[in-house]
């Protein structure tokens, strides 16, 4: 412990120097516009700025991208928040209570809200990551493919509580989502699937277009044909800042928000975009009150925030611990300190104990620097909103076109952007609800995956799902949430279920 | 003194000029390349081997044509996106590739399964290899073996039970396992992932036995006893691995290389790659160059474009030849 609090102080001595300092500084506000232009997620900035950091020293510029990273997941929500457009894979689930907050004129709070939990669980997450770094990343190590097949069937399941609509619907767009992410190379075989021989296909279709397309660019289009859209009055300071109720109801969102979100995001591979996602149906299942989500429910905005932004500080455990790039940000991470000639490994925090406790202690600044950069701001972003939308809607289509081009610098995922904007528009029409769509197509090539590695690795029997104790043991979990959300259909209670009561009832 | 100062100031200045202006004139009929800034597109995501040695090359360039050189990410279907992009590009050399050895495996899996091809190999013209790497065998130390004679006793007499992964079908380090396997005739499990990141991590996990390691990428783990390295792709022992045998010293004759190479559009006027592979030829004499290069532990393996070809046509031919024995997956059962 004594030697922990040492370490953190030679952290701090580092952090806390004033070129360091400036530099987590540019990185959060970086993070923050980046997460907030829709299409440009924190791999798209952190790409961008990695070439800028060669020049830097390496504590700069893993100070500097790290900034990038986390404040992307504070920035990501703004947007979503506002006018339902995801800034980044990690925040379409903001998307759906979040705006309904913002329609009932609670935007304030719910941005609020979105910062405060960001806070708690990126700081908790260096919490976690301080005390807990190399334990945690061996035990990360043993997340094999069965592991993971088993944590994805999990939160295949969460798509049952992920709508208030109706099963059919939402389990027809979750096949939807599933279906579109069937597109691409046969991961054993190498036969490409559904490509129609346009290369970029090949790869699949990437989650960023499909966001933005089917929330942003149909809500423009939604809005474009209402007769008048009715303009925000402009808040009070009071009304900017979430409630004591609102804060009391958020206390335990933000809490299984960061553990469930850090406990993911530690986890190699990209399941840290299912933290949001997963947070959310539980939230709504453990909530008394589940028929509020989807109709602004603050829970369902605290409870997906805190978690992408612990399952961002999460993710670092690996990267740091055992310098393996387990996704694709930390890959760039791991590229930017080693054109300074750091091999990034296993002895790293012993070798460079600046390098990490240095960054360890600049999360500490950033996350505070993002939550005074951040809350102030609430007010400037509400009113935003004041734009009309004959000027600000444009600029957002404009946004979303460069941000998709940005991702891969790519023209095919601005048709696939824009062909996602037509389709999410009819189906609004037809009250589909589209979040299941989005979890489909992040899932279904993860769980490919991971299922056909599993049955290569034990040619083909399924019995190692159930050899490996933690495989088995998330299986079971997943089996009783099953039954639970069966119970209701099985035993037909006096209380009838929410779901009858909510029906076919629409969020728009 | 000032004023003579600025008298013999605009003398020489007026000389400078002059001189520019005639050496310009015959410029104007036909302009020096390169005028504007050069595109090197690099087929994969940020953070990999090719954006990390073909960003000092870049920067090594710029200096020597004095022109900016932009590199961008053209990242897709293993590589094919970014290649095909440049060999369908305005050969006017102004748009350049930095190719990995991927390069020639995409047309010869294209070719198995009858797809329309992204690229064929002739569409472009070499100018220059920059750095070859041969991957290590290594294998989890959990594994009760400790070199190549008794990793392939091991596995003959666990024909099909043994596993590797590798960074995805067809991937840059399924090639070289699938050149191992087929030479000592063995047969194993492949768990194929989506990067050379996952499939070491696969490894460290203990979910995998074996796979094909980059150099640098081993590095660390190797150090600290969490890896365990058996025999090396490369035609010379490895300089940082000065224990660890060749499959030539084995007796096998099998030789892989993850290398890096600067390529243009076929069609890219030859003065123009005159130019550029002058360019190249002092780029890796560059002090900054060599250090970046030696920082992420990238060996620097200099070609020039005949030589280049000659190197490239050899490997195609032996990739094109591990495709065709891979080949397709669902045939072999």
């Amino acid at each position: 412990m004594v030697e922990t609090l040492n370490n953190l102080l030679l952290g701090f001595s580092v952090a806390l120097q004033p070129q360091i300092l400036m530099y987590a500084f540019i990185g959060c506000l970086i993070g923050t516009l980046v997460g907030m232009l829709p299409g440009v997620g924190p791999l798209a900035g952190i790409s961008m700025l990695l070439p800028a950091t060669f020049g830097l020293n390496p504590i700069v510029a893993i100070v500097l991208l790290a900034g990038v990273y986390y404040g992307a997941m504070y920035g990501g929500s703004t947007t979503s928040i506002l006018i339902r457009l995801p800034g980044e894979a990690a925040s379409v689930m903001t998307c759906v209570d979040g705006y309904a907050m913002t329609q009932q004129g609670r935007a304030g709070p719910a941005l609020a809200i979105a910062a405060i939990g960001s806070f708690v669980a990126g700081t908790a997450g260096v919490v976690g990551l301080m005390l807990l770094a190399p334990t945690l990343a061996s035990f990360a190590l043993r997340f094999g493919p069965p592991e993971y097949t088993a944590l994805l069937l999990m939160g295949l399941l969460v798509l049952a509580y992920m709508t208030g609509g109706s099963i059919p619907k939402t389990l027809a767009m979750a096949g939807f989502g599933l279906m579109l992410g069937m597109i691409g190379i046969d991961a054993m075989s190498g036969y490409t699937r559904f490509s129609f021989d346009v290369i970029e296909l090949a790869d699949g279709i990437g989650i960023v277009p499909v966001a933005v397309g089917l929330f942003g660019i149909s809500e423009i289009m939604l809005t474009a044909s209402q007769h008048m859209p009715k303009l925000p009055k402009n808040p009070s300071l009071r009304e900017l800042m979430p409630s004591s109720t609102e804060l009391k109801q958020s206390i335990g969102p933000i809490a299984r928000g960061t553990t469930i979100g850090f406990l993911i995001g530690i986890i190699p591979g990209s399941a840290h975009i299912i933290s949001s996602f997963i947070a959310y149906g539980i939230e709504r299942r453990v909530s008394k009150s589940p028929e509020r989500f989807g109709h602004g429910a603050i829970e369902g905005v605290a409870g997906p925030e805190s978690a992408n932004n612990a399952a961002a500080t999460g993710a670092f455990i690996p990267m740091m611990a055992l310098g393996i790039p387990t996704s694709p940000v930390t890959a760039v991470m791991i590229a930017a300190i080693m054109v300074h000639g750091i091999s990034p490994g296993p002895m790293l925090i012993s070798q460079r104990p600046d390098l990490f406790w240095g960054f360890v202690a600049s999360m500490y600044v950033g996350n505070v620097v993002l939550l005074i950069l951040n809350l102030p701001l609430v007010g400037m972003f509400v009113s935003l909103l004041r734009i009309p939308y004959s000027y600000l809607y444009p600029c957002i289509l404009a946004f979303c076109l460069l941000g998709c081009y940005s991702v891969s610098n790519s023209v095919v995922d601005i048709w696939i952007m824009l062909a996602m904007g037509g389709i999410g528009y009819v189906l609004r029409k037809l009250n589909f609800d589209l979040a299941p769509v989005a979890l489909g197509l992040v899932l279904a090539p993860m769980l490919e995956l991971s299922l056909r590695q599993s049955l290569a690795m034990s040619a083909g029997s399924y019995a190692i799902f159930v050899e490996r104790p933690i495989s088995v043991v998330m299986l079971g979990c997943g089996v009783a949430m099953l039954l639970f959300s069966l119970k209701p259909l099985l035993f037909k209670s006096k209380k009838k279920d929410w779901r009858s009561t909510v029906g076919l009832d629409e969020v728009s | 003194m000032k004023k003579f100062h600025d008298g013999y100031r605009r003398v020489c200045r007026s000389v400078v000029a002059l001189a520019l202006v005639t050496c310009a004139l015959p410029g104007y009929a036909q302009e020096v390349y390169p005028t504007r800034a050069i595109t090197l597109i690099v087929p994969f995501p940020p953070g990999g081997v090719a954006e990390i040695t073909g960003r000092p090359t870049a920067m090594a360039m710029e200096k020597i044509l004095k022109q900016p050189i932009a590199l961008v990410n053209r990242p897709g279907a293993g590589g094919a996106v970014g290649n095909a992009a440049v060999a369908n590009a305005r050969p006017d050399g102004y748009t350049l590739l930095m190719a990995l050895s991927s390069i020639s495996v995409i047309p010869a899996a294209d070719a198995l399964f009858d797809r329309k091809p992204a690229y064929a190999i002739d569409q472009f013209a070499p100018i220059a290899l920059i750095s070859a790497d041969p991957t290590i065998l290594v294998s989890h130390p959990s594994l009760p073996v400790k070199n190549l004679q008794a990793l392939v006793a091991l596995a003959r007499t666990k024909q099909g039970q043994m596993s590797y992964s590798s960074s995805g079908i067809y991937g840059a380090l399924h090639m070289p396992m699938e050149m191992f396997l087929h030479h000592y005739k063995l047969k194993m499990r492949h768990v194929p992932t989506n990067g050379g990141g996952p499939a070491l991590t696969t490894l460290l996990g203990g979910h995998v036995e074996l796979t094909a390691g980059g150099p640098a990428a081993i590095t660390s783990h190797v150090k600290s006893g969490k890896l365990r390295p058996h025999v090396s792709w490369g035609a010379k022992r490895h300089e940082n691995y000065p224990d660890v045998p060749t499959f030539k010293e084995q007796g096998a004759d099998i030789e892989y290389y993850i290398w890096s190479g600067l390529m243009a559009p076929r069609a890219t006027p030859e003065p123009l790659l005159k130019v550029l592979r002058d360019a190249v030829r002092k780029a890796v004499e560059d002090a900054d160059f060599k250090t970046a290069m030696a920082r992420v532990n990238s060996p620097i393996q200099y070609m020039d474009a005949p030589e280049f070809a000659k190197y490239w046509d050899a490997d195609a031919r032996r990739l094109a030849a591990v495709v065709k024995v891979v080949g397709k997956v669902d045939d072999k059962k």
